[in-house]
């Protein structure tokens, strides 16, 4: 019984693994560069890669899904949202929301077992 | 979706054991019990009978026949999606201008608009999951990505972004075939 535990444990969707990789992502690339556009799509690019990338190391039985939003501060207000419809036990979710002084740049990613 | 993920739970058990009965110790014996079940289940009679002597074990017993099926039957209609997408962001932000907190009451409600619709089409075996961003227009620049690790034969995505003078709403569904 007790192998069986681990085994579930090994193949679930831990937020805590995840949320990790994406704040490791977003600072090796963002970091402390200010807001410029001509670079943001190598930016989120680069993102989503390494969090792809990561994520794929695990070796877990999941498909996943990262999506990765960099915005500009100038005052602007901005909302996102997720609804899923999926089987609760083996999927999850992980959103991160970073900032810094000129840009906030917010990542979701979901895994779907296989 | 229940009755799938079981089917699924008894798959992962079944490459586990290895499908060698000789070699099945104690903890293991249910998964082949409910292996072959699966099997000699077309009959009613013996359906019933196991059912019967293995009492403790029940639910165990709700297996379904093996579909033999490998890819999906009716593959995600990307387009009639879109179309969804497109209307539902039309008819909620078409005449309204950007407030904080109605916009937080507003992705939520468009994300779970948009997840019935999306169920509403019935298509088995794809998982949804569906994205909405609502943001101010002042001029800033902004860029959403996402890249997905999937099979791209199967798993699919549609996405459709709206814009009045004050606001913008993108809203993105993916669907993930699930075996």
């Amino acid at each position: 019984m007790d192998d069986y535990q681990t085994e579930e444990e090994e193949s679930a969707f831990v937020v805590e693994e995840v949320s990790k990789i994406i704040k490791e992502s977003v600072e090796a690339t963002i970091g402390r560069n200010t807001y410029q556009h001509n670079r943001v799509n190598q930016w989120s690019t680069s993102v989503v890669e390494q969090c792809l990338g990561q994520l794929g190391k695990l070796g877990k039985p999941f498909k996943y899904i990262v999506n990765c939003i960099i915005m500009q501060k100038n005052g602007a207000g901005l909302q996102t949202a997720s609804a899923c419809f999926w089987d609760n036990s083996t999927d999850g979710s992980c959103a991160v929301r970073w900032e810094n002084k000129s840009m906030y740049c917010i990542v979701n990613v979901f895994g779907l077992a296989i | 979706m229940s009755d799938q993920q079981l089917k699924h739970k008894s798959h992962r058990r079944e490459k586990r054991t290895g499908k060698v009965p000789s070699e099945a110790s104690h903890g293991r014996s249910f998964s082949e019990l409910s292996l072959i079940i699966t099997f000699s289940s077309v009959s009613t009679a013996s359906y019933m009978d196991d059912l019967g002597h293995h009492d403790d074990n029940a639910r165990l017993v709700v297996t379904i026949d093996n579909t033999y099926q490998l890819g999906p039957y009716k593959c995600f209609p990307v387009p009639a999606v879109t179309d969804i997408l497109k209307d539902v962001l039309t008819s909620y932000l078409q005449e309204e201008k950007y407030e904080s907190e109605w916009s937080q009451k507003m992705t939520k409600t468009i994300c779970e608009v948009i997840r019935a619709r999306v169920k509403d089409l019935m298509i088995p075996r794809y998982k949804i999951v569906v994205l909405v961003h609502i943001g101010q227009l002042t001029g800033q620049s902004m860029q959403i990505s996402s890249r997905c690790l999937w099979d791209a034969s199967n798993d699919t995505f549609a996405s459709y972004s709206f814009k009045n003078s004050y606001l913008f709403g993108v809203a993105t569904v993916f669907a993930v075939y699930f075996e």
